[in-house]
């Protein structure tokens, strides 16, 4: 887990954080609406109480989407109940989380599938082909 | 393609890790190093692109623990491949050769990444009376520093023993030890300190390193910043207890039970810097104070030798109270005695009354 990078932040109570992340939120999609250009918050590196998680994940709701990601462990990307607002939460082999982000991008880039990856699955794709085609009886 | 050509994105390609295994771990570095999420992608990238990484470390005056820890680390696959991807040349505990052939095997290592290898200083330097009391094939290890460090792109000294001199150097060091950066002034240093140091925390600074091609940011002890940025106070999940005024006096009465502070226990949690409250042990087990024990300050220079020990408050005062821990274990002692006199004589009483 990452080491929280700011110290105490109990005066603002819990709302106050909710309040203030929602805003950031807010400004990462106006940013994207503006100059295409993503964003995203790393709430581990936060003073978060388990509490605080809670409310915001609660706040930012359940939309229609959610993805699984079966690499290293288990990762679940799921869009919030705001278009373009996806609540991502990785982690490792032992279950263990090792990122917990509210990313703001059309899709988050894990999901895309590359040209590269394409590329590779179409060669991939091809040799099977050729593989079964082999098998086949004539 | 042979191995030097292979980049770390077709070592990962060939053991079937694609493109987001190596994003998604971006995404857990970059959170581990404190650098913006939106990091990910480049470093993900760079990685993908990176050729393996020579690094050559050298085991100086110390007791093999660092290695251990960081040997012994249950890291996820990903960071076993980045290991992999790291192309250890030259370390005595672990290579098969010895003697002529491991010094031959350091000498290629050197000349074949001239100016490239990362040079990892496990242990401190002892330089009194020449250096005479650490020789690695009848050289002092002050030697071997000076000889190696001016062709190496970094040094990370690993461990308080490499940063500071750690345990070696406590009092009346004998041996003269010092820290690296005392030897060498004219090199990229970073400091891991630790007794010992915390795997995550080398393994950050390795795949920045790699990423990026330069040191993570530094503090003005040269220890990485994202884990060292902080006191293991300020993380404490004991903390609102200290803000409270609530502390155990002692390591067993009911403040000790209740999880209170052990500030007046001799903590150094206020005044060392270090990740272990965040990043944790044993896989993210827990760590010191949670197992119920106040931080000793290994991180720190001269941590051996503070004043008042580890027991005594960083305020002052005259630490827990032994008088009481030492009654109780004088009585555990006469009872185990009573105890084990008694078991003696209860087997050998069944021996006095065996039939002849």
């Amino acid at each position: 887990m990452a080491p929280p990078r700011v110290k105490n932040f109990d005066f603002l109570g819990d709302d106050g954080l909710v309040d203030a992340l929602l805003t950031e939120v807010a400004d990462n999609l106006r940013n994207l609406l503006s100059h295409q250009r993503p964003g995203s918050i790393d709430l581990l590196g936060l003073p978060l109480s388990p509490t605080c998680l809670a409310t915001l994940e609660a706040r930012l709701g359940v939309g229609e989407i959610s993805a699984s990601l079966h690499v290293s462990g288990e990762s679940l990307i799921r869009e919030t109940a705001f278009p373009g607002v996806w609540w991502t939460r990785h982690a490792d082999e032992t279950g263990r989380i090792v990122a917990l982000l509210i990313e703001v991008a059309e899709v988050p880039e894990i999901l895309r599938a590359t040209k590269a990856d394409m590329e590779r699955g179409l060669q991939r794709l091809g040799e099977a082909t050729n593989f079964t085609l082999a098998r086949q009886p004539r | 393609m042979t191995a030097t050509e292979e980049t770390l994105g077709d070592m990962l390609a060939r053991r079937g890790f694609g493109r987001r295994g190596l994003l998604k771990f971006a995404i857990a570095m970059t959170a581990s190093l404190a650098l913006p999420p939106g990091m990910a992608p480049a470093m993900a990238e760079n990685l993908a692109a990176a050729k393996r990484q020579s690094v050559i470390w050298l085991s100086f005056q110390e007791c093999t623990g660092c290695l251990e820890t960081l040997l012994r680390t249950s890291s996820p696959t990903i960071a076993s491949l980045i290991f992999d991807f790291i192309s250890l040349d030259y370390q005595e505990a672990l290579m098969a050769a010895s003697g002529s052939a491991a010094e031959l095997t350091l000498r290629q290592a050197v000349a074949a990444n001239k100016g490239k290898y990362l040079l990892a200083i496990d242990g401190s330097v002892p330089v009194a009376d020449g250096g005479v009391y650490s020789l690695t094939g009848g050289r002092a290890n002050v030697s071997m520093l000076e000889e190696f460090a001016p062709d190496a792109a970094a040094i990370l000294a690993i461990g308080t023993c490499a940063a500071y001199g750690g345990i070696p150097k406590a009092y009346p060091n004998p041996t003269g030890a010092v820290g690296v950066e005392d030897v060498i002034a004219d090199k990229p240093i970073v400091n891991i300190p630790g007794c010992p140091p915390i795997p995550e925390v080398l393994s950050g600074v390795l795949v920045f390193f790699v990423s990026f091609g330069r040191l993570p940011d530094l503090d003005d002890r040269k220890r990485p910043l994202a884990y060292f940025g902080t006191t293991i106070h300020d993380q404490c999940y004991r903390r609102p207890f200290y803000d409270q005024g609530k502390f155990a006096k002692s390591f067993d009465d009911e403040g000790a039970r209740q999880g209170w502070c052990l500030f007046e226990l001799g903590c150094k949690g206020p005044t060392t810097h270090n990740a272990c409250a965040s990043v944790k042990w044993n896989n993210g087990t827990s760590f010191p104070i949670e197992s119920g024990h106040g931080c000793l300050g290994c991180s720190e220079p001269d941590f051996w030798d503070q004043e008042g020990g580890f027991y005594t408050s960083l305020a002052g005062g005259t630490g827990p109270g032994w008088q009481d821990s030492g009654i109780a274990a004088a009585a555990g002692i006469a009872g185990g005695a009573a105890a084990a006199f008694a078991a003696r004589h209860k087997t050998t009483k069944p021996d006095q009354e065996k039939p002849e």
